[in-house]
């Protein structure tokens, strides 16, 4: 048995957070979609994009700051992308989503293969530029938490703070709320002067900075190169941990960083070795949306029932 | 028929061609560019996949799969619910079909027993998995698509850890089952072109659908539930099973699909990630119209496209990924209301034109004529 020590539990913390960060930048993303009243199946795609252009971009101008933008540009450009498709050529939008998944898990391939000639990653063609991690003085000292929170990924302390960002927009300026009257009732809104198009277009616009960011963290942070699918359903679980919190900023990044504490257990225990099924701890994600969005459900029609009969007893 | 509806036919069918039409031009375009001998490349792109009887067997080979998804995913979208269990469902039913062919090969029953039991299985596993989105959507209000994505990825892990735990086959360096028993496996038939015996299942598929579509009650109950809800519960029909039911058989169908799939082309069980087949049928199904005679036809058609990217992939210098973006763009232009649809409506306005023009004209001489009875009429009153 391994010894459980601070230190163990501070590295686990610490990847914890670590591993949080893709998922809460995609929870946001979803977030933000939802509130518009669209669910956005397309995080995914997003996302691969923004990490293969930040590692692109950083590599051939040498600045990892350029490769940062880059990453966020591409990012709003899917989303534009996927705006324009949906919005103006009124497709339906799961199949834009599905279809623009698709064209970026093969599109980021083709690209990778016409700059560098390899197929799998990056890693020996382009030169590795990574965000740069930041050590917070003084609590960097403290004992356990120092070791937890100190040290990170410039992206993931800006992960955090966007929680806070897509909170206040939502909830504390005008655009915010605009945009949750498109999602709760288009026709209300536009009935009341609100261009329902341009706050879609704004909806999927900053989903795409946020999957921009995400991105950018997965090619530029978590790792410094691009590898072939390298989101591995990272946007799916951002999109599972808004519909556990129902769309709020906040429980869909406490979500997400449930999810990045699994997804750690289950890196600690295969690293571990020996016989144990990470698959069923991989799964964790799913099966927790699929419970929550039951149990959800089931109080939402008890209330109902409840209403109808108040209703009746009148 | 009449005028409007046969006009959206026309278009609809000139749409698809049209998007196929850019889409495939998109595709030399790219070739043309990037490749360093593009003449050779297009020609193997284009006549490549024609060009040997076993890459023809290939094309047919590769449609198997597509036609079963692709008929799944016609009766997802009949009754309109975007149920995606397809695609979890097309690999776990592979894996659960492996696994008791495994066991059953041992038994000893006649090889006539044991492959109807196994598609049996396979349909039955799609039976039961797609049950899950399709009870939560009726009976919860829980969204269909979340729910049929989540299980998809756990039905990716749980097919693992079958295959991992289960039936491993020690003695070989990768990560693969037990061999599947030769007496189960499918015979390849038309000698040199080599089509897998699934192809019969298929087709039988196929026809099947249809009459359940065009010549049945539930058929045609499904068909009203999809396109007009509100007349369907207005007029008596059970909403929820018809929705429910439609969703079961799509999802037994795509079971079956995985059963053929790996009976048929494989020799033991070796996917540990989703194996797509599912999207490539909704593909199939959106390019269809979610019309279940069409399905065969684009399946090929996607088919032939797949195994000319295979083709240039192994001949020259470029990667076969390309050819997901010309299927992503094939589904926007594909599923795009807007694409071509103002010349829709162009010639269905003109038509309506031209019709009022008729009447008015029918209805003029009505006027003229019986303007002229009265007045004869009067006439002979007169006299």
């Amino acid at each position: 048995m391994p010894m459980y020590t601070l230190d163990w539990f501070a590295n686990f913390g610490f990847s914890v957070l670590r591993l949080s960060t893709p998922l809460i930048f995609a929870a946001l993303a979803a977030v933000i979609s939802r509130k518009a009243g669209m669910l956005n199946m397309a995080l995914e795609g997003m996302m691969l994009t923004s990490a293969l252009a930040g590692v692109i971009l950083s590599g051939f101008t040498g600045s990892v700051w350029i490769g940062l933008i880059g990453a966020i540009i591409v990012g709003v450009l899917s989303g534009a992308i996927i705006g324009f498709s949906n919005l103006t050529g009124k497709t339906d939008l799961y199949l834009t989503c599905i279809a623009f998944n698709l064209a970026a898990t093969g599109g980021t391939v083709f690209v990778m293969y016409l700059l560098t000639g390899e197929k799998s990653t990056t890693s020996a063609a382009i030169r590795a530029f990574s965000v740069p991690s930041i050590t917070i003085p003084l609590i960097d000292k403290i004992p356990l938490i120092g070791k937890m929170i100190s040290g990170h990924n410039l992206l993931t302390y800006l992960a955090f703070l966007s929680i806070y960002m897509v909170w206040f927009f939502l909830y504390k300026t005008r655009l915010g709320l605009r945009l949750r009257a498109v999602g709760e009732n288009p026709k209300a809104a536009s009935s009341v002067g609100i261009n329902v198009t341009k706050i879609g277009y704004i909806s999927f616009l900053i989903s795409g900075i946020l999957c921009g960011l995400g991105g950018a963290f997965m090619s530029m942070g978590w790792v410094s190169f691009f590898m072939k699918n390298m989101t591995n359903g990272r946007g799916y679980i951002g999109l599972s941990a808004m519909n556990i919190a129902a769309g709020n900023p906040v429980g869909s990044a406490l979500a997400a960083i449930f999810f990045g504490f699994s997804d750690a257990f289950a890196t600690m225990i295969k690293g571990r070795g020996g016989d144990f099924p990470t698959e069923f701890i991989e799964m964790i994600p799913y099966v927790a949306t699929i419970a929550a969005l039951v149990v959800m459900n089931i109080i939402r029609m008890g209330q109902k029932r409840k209403i109808e009969q108040g209703v009746k007893q009148k | 028929m009449n005028k409007t509806r046969r006009i959206e036919t026309t278009v609809e069918l000139v749409r698809i061609l049209v998007a196929i039409g850019i889409a495939y031009l998109i595709a030399l375009i790219i070739l043309y560019a990037i490749s360093d001998d593009p003449v050779f490349i297009i020609k193997q792109f284009v006549l490549g996949p024609l060009s040997s009887s076993r890459r023809m067997g290939s094309i047919i080979n590769l449609a198997i799969p597509f036609t079963f998804t692709g008929l799944c995913f016609c009766f997802m979208y009949a009754v309109n619910k975007f149920n995606l269990a397809g695609e979890g469902i097309f690999m776990f039913s592979g894996c659960i079909v492996t696994l008791t062919s495994i066991y059953l090969g041992k038994s000893g029953f006649p090889p006539v027993i044991v492959i109807p039991l196994l598609l049996v299985v396979g349909a039955f596993t799609g039976f039961v998995i797609s049950l899950i989105p399709a009870y939560l959507d009726a009976k919860l209000n829980a969204n269909i698509v979340v729910v049929s994505l989540m299980l998809n990825s756990i039905l990716v892990f749980l097919s693992i850890w079958i295959l991992k735990y289960l039936m491993r086959d020690p003695s070989i360096g990768s990560l693969g089952s037990l061999p599947i028993p030769e007496s189960v496996k499918f015979a390849s038939i038309f000698g040199k072109f080599k089509i897998q015996a699934g192809i019969f299942i298929a087709i039988i598929a196929v026809i099947v659908v249809a009459i359940i579509f065009y010549k049945t009650v539930f058929g045609y109950k499904m068909r009203v539930v999809g396109s007009n809800p509100n007349f369907a519960k207005a007029s008596g029909i059970n909403m929820m099973v018809t929705i429910v039911l439609a969703q079961l058989i799509g999802g037994s169908l795509a079971g079956i699909g995985g059963a053929c799939e790996i009976l048929g082309n494989y020799d033991r069980f070796k996917w540990v990630a989703s194996t797509q087949h599912g999207f490539d049928g909704l593909m199939v199904a959106v390019l269809a119209r979610r019309n279940p005679i069409l399905v065969p036809i684009t399946s090929l058609l996607l088919a032939y496209i797949r195994i000319g990217a295979d083709v240039v992939n192994s001949k020259g210098d470029i990667p076969i990924e390309f050819i997901t973006v010309i299927q992503g763009i094939v589904i926007l232009l594909v599923a795009a209301e807007e694409f071509m649809g103002g010349f829709k409506k162009r010639l269905i306005y003109k038509a309506a034109k031209d019709d009022l023009k008729s009447d008015k004209e029918m209805v003029v001489q009505e006027i003229l004529a019986d303007d002229e009875n009265k007045i004869e009429a009067r006439k002979e009153s007169m006299e």
